[in-house]
């Protein structure tokens, strides 16, 4: 048994780190019910996103079921391999959890019914679901994303792989030079799974490891971390070491484009750069849809080159600042309000039935003429009672 | 249940109460006597009256069963023509339940519909023609793809005019006991622009506010509810306050919901009244055509409207 299933933790408690991803997990299962929005786990590899489920499923007993959506080629398949299982109970009634695994990986586009499929899983299950994605803001994703709460799992804290390193060793009854775990746990650049694998190779039938034992390791094909990035694109005047940036990076470039969109007034100050800049992501935009709309996928290097080398060219000359780069905050405002926008929707299509005209004319001719009439006592009893506003209907008409 | 919403409350039910369109009334009013109806193609600006029409026609032609024999459909709210084609099959599928021998589809707002779509409604309308007859409304012909037209009788509805307008202020003034003086009569006819939708909403708003209804009370509310995010966005972006500008845009987008079009849109109405020179305006419209142009290739509206925002910045005074 190798060690990175040896050492698994038994239970939830044993976890290392991820602890928002935890309790938002943790208080998502006790409460869930058929008909709920899944889990969506997103983030690096190794970062505990399976080791979570197995734990949790280990612990109380209920079956674990792993699946990976990179295997399944359409809709029906999914529905042929998930639809039995999800819908009925089992023969001892004993509890199941679902893993569908990279659901990035996903054969084909939305309109093969691949998401869609998941999406029906999802409102259908019995059982809870959660699945994985290295990237969860993938386009085809869209629409599956509505139905999901976003986990994000964080890189682990190389203090927190050197405990765990720590520990295995100790377990193992292996002698170990401090330094050479806290080298591990830095190559592996927050990825778990990959220092106890790297672990277990240079322990391998050995009592004692010492700093030499480093040596033999061959350097594991490492990411450009996502700030990297950034740092080069902003700080580049040539626009092939913009484009080349974004190789090696986890991020597929759809996801990058958004960091891109936010970072650059963290990065340029004057106004004719950001004007520039905005254009250039305009035209790597145009693009993009593109791409989507008539599948030439050939034209992904021309926006790739334009929102990284368009980009980078856009400043004057190189900012000599440190920049903090941050999170795209429209992704983050989108899970924010996600719940707000879904009761307004239901709100606008549930009125434009009764105002002959489209969810969007409601929005746009009615609603702020509604707000106004809310402000009078006297209208706002009528028009609550003639629409039956719930309370958190009438706080969207505030 | 009564309407508490004017702009229902007096939506005319009856095609000799829908105000101005004479043209277009008399012609309804021969397919109902006749119990025969065309397809047709209702055209004009908004609030015109070319919904009214097709409702108070539908209800002079079926009377109190009116709701049983009409679909109504708005095209911009369905997710796709193959949702539309499904509803449409299935009530087709039963017979009108009058003696009028066919049932009636109302789909409004039909220039959102793509060519593709377009094409398939096509020959949904000829598959049930026999039993089904389709009134499409829009704002302009010109979207409606011309194997379409060819099937309708198209009807082409008048921006109202003033006098009409007035009749219908005054109508609305007299059936709620409103005080209101000339000026507001005239500030509202002027705001809506021959909207009758906006001078409905325009009045009742205005109602709620302020016991008597002056021209100042008018503008008020009017200003009230246009989206004052969009002149506070443009005024912060032109004093180079891009990192402002752009969270208000992300927060009409993202949080209220508004759509790229419809912004741009108000940013266009905006224009003439910023605060830069005329040549800079022009300049400026320029832009905005320019991001419109890519919003419609299928930017997204996000990133389209930010890289717009972001040529206000030239245009601001140092």
């Amino acid at each position: 048994m190798s060690w990175t299933t040896k050492h698994k933790p038994k239970s939830v408690k044993e976890f290392v780190n991820q602890k928002e991803a935890v309790d938002i997990f943790l208080k998502w299962i006790k409460k869930w019910k058929p008909g709920d929005d899944a889990l969506l786990f997103f983030g690096p590899p190794g970062t505990g996103k399976t080791s979570l489920l197995q734990a949790y499923a280990n612990e109380h007993n209920i079956d674990f079921i792993e699946m990976n959506a990179s295997d399944w080629r359409s809709a029906a398949q999914i529905q042929e391999v998930l639809g039995q299982s999800m819908l009925q109970t089992s023969l001892f009634r004993r509890s199941k959890l679902f893993l569908i695994d990279e659901i990035d990986g996903i054969a084909g586009r939305e309109d093969l019914g691949g998401v869609g499929a998941i999406i029906k899983i999802i409102k259908e299950t019995k059982f809870p679901v959660v699945l994985t994605a290295n990237n969860a803001y993938d386009q085809k994703l869209r629409s599956l994303r509505e139905h999901c709460e976003l986990v994000q799992f964080k890189k682990i804290h190389v203090y927190d792989i050197e405990r765990k390193l720590k520990e295995i060793c100790e377990n193992e009854g292996i002698n170990y030079d401090e330094l050479v775990l806290r080298g591990l746990a830095k190559i592996s650049s927050g990825d778990l799974r990959a220092a106890i694998n790297d672990l277990e190779a240079i322990s391998h039938g050995k009592e004692k490891i010492t700093i030499e034992d480093l040596d033999s390791l061959g350097s594991r094909e490492r990411e450009t971390s996502i700030f990297d990035i950034m740092k080069i694109i902003f700080k580049t005047e040539n626009i092939l070491t913009a484009k080349t940036s974004i190789n090696n990076s986890d991020k597929d470039p759809d996801e990058i484009f958004w960091w891109i969109e936010n970072n650059i007034i963290n990065e340029y100050e004057k106004p004719e750069e950001i004007a520039k800049a905005f254009d250039m992501l305009s035209k790597a935009d145009l693009f993009r849809s593109r791409i989507s709309s008539a599948e030439n996928w050939k034209l992904k290097g021309y926006m790739i080159d334009m929102m990284t080398g368009g980009v980078a060219v856009s400043k004057r000359e190189m900012y000599r600042k440190f920049s903090r780069y941050q999170y795209p905050s429209n992704i983050a405002l989108l899970g924010r309000t996600k719940a707000d926008r879904k009761d307004m929707k239901e709100l606008l299509g549930r009125l434009s039935k009764q105002f002959h005209c489209s969810s969007r004319k409601l929005k746009t001719h009615y609603l702020p003429f509604i707000k106004i009439m809310m402000k009078n006592k006297g209208t706002r009893g009528q028009l609550i009672s003639s629409f039956q506003l719930t309370r958190d209907e009438i706080d969207l008409l505030k | 249940m009564d309407q508490i919403v004017w702009s229902e409350k007096y939506r005319p039910s009856k095609l000799s109460d829908v105000i101005n369109q004479k043209h277009v009334v008399e012609r309804l009013k021969v397919f109902v006597k006749e119990k025969n109806i065309p397809h047709m193609l209702f055209a004009g600006p908004a609030g015109t009256g070319k919904t009214t029409s097709a409702l108070a026609l539908a209800q002079e032609l079926y009377g109190k069963e009116w709701r049983h024999n009409v679909l109504e459909k708005n095209a911009s709210d369905e997710r796709g023509i193959e949702v539309i084609r499904n509803d449409i099959k299935n009530f087709a599928r039963t017979k009108a339940m009058t003696n009028v021998p066919y049932r009636l589809i109302i789909l409004d707002e039909a220039d959102a519909l793509t060519n593709d779509a377009q094409n398939a409604l096509r020959r949904t309308m000829e598959n049930y023609a026999n039993i089904c007859r389709f009134i499409l409304i829009c704002n302009y012909s010109s979207k409606i793809i011309e194997p379409i037209q060819s099937r309708c009788a198209v009807f082409r509805f008048r921006t109202l005019i003033e006098s009409d307008m007035k009749k219908f202020v005054e109508r609305i003034v007299e059936c709620e006991k409103l005080k209101i003086s000339e000026d507001g009569i005239k500030a509202v006819i002027e705001i809506s622009e021959g909207d009758m939708r906006k001078v409905a909403n325009l009045l009742q708003a205005s109602a709620t506010l302020k016991e008597k209804i002056t021209e100042d009370a008018v503008y008020d509310v009017a200003s009230k509810a246009k989206p004052t995010d969009v002149k506070d966005m443009l005024d912060l972006a032109l004093k180079g306050k891009f990192v402002d500008a752009r969270k208000k845009l992300q927060d009409l987008i993202l949080k209220q919901g508004l759509a790229g079009s419809d912004i741009i849109a108000e940013i266009h109405r905006q224009i003439y009244s910023l605060d830069v020179s005329e040549e800079k305006k022009v300049s400026l419209i320029e832009k905005i055509g320019e991001y419109e142009f890519r919003l419609s290739m299928g930017g997204n509206d996000l990133v389209q409207l930010e890289a717009l925002l972001a040529q206000f910045l030239l245009f601001g005074k140092k």
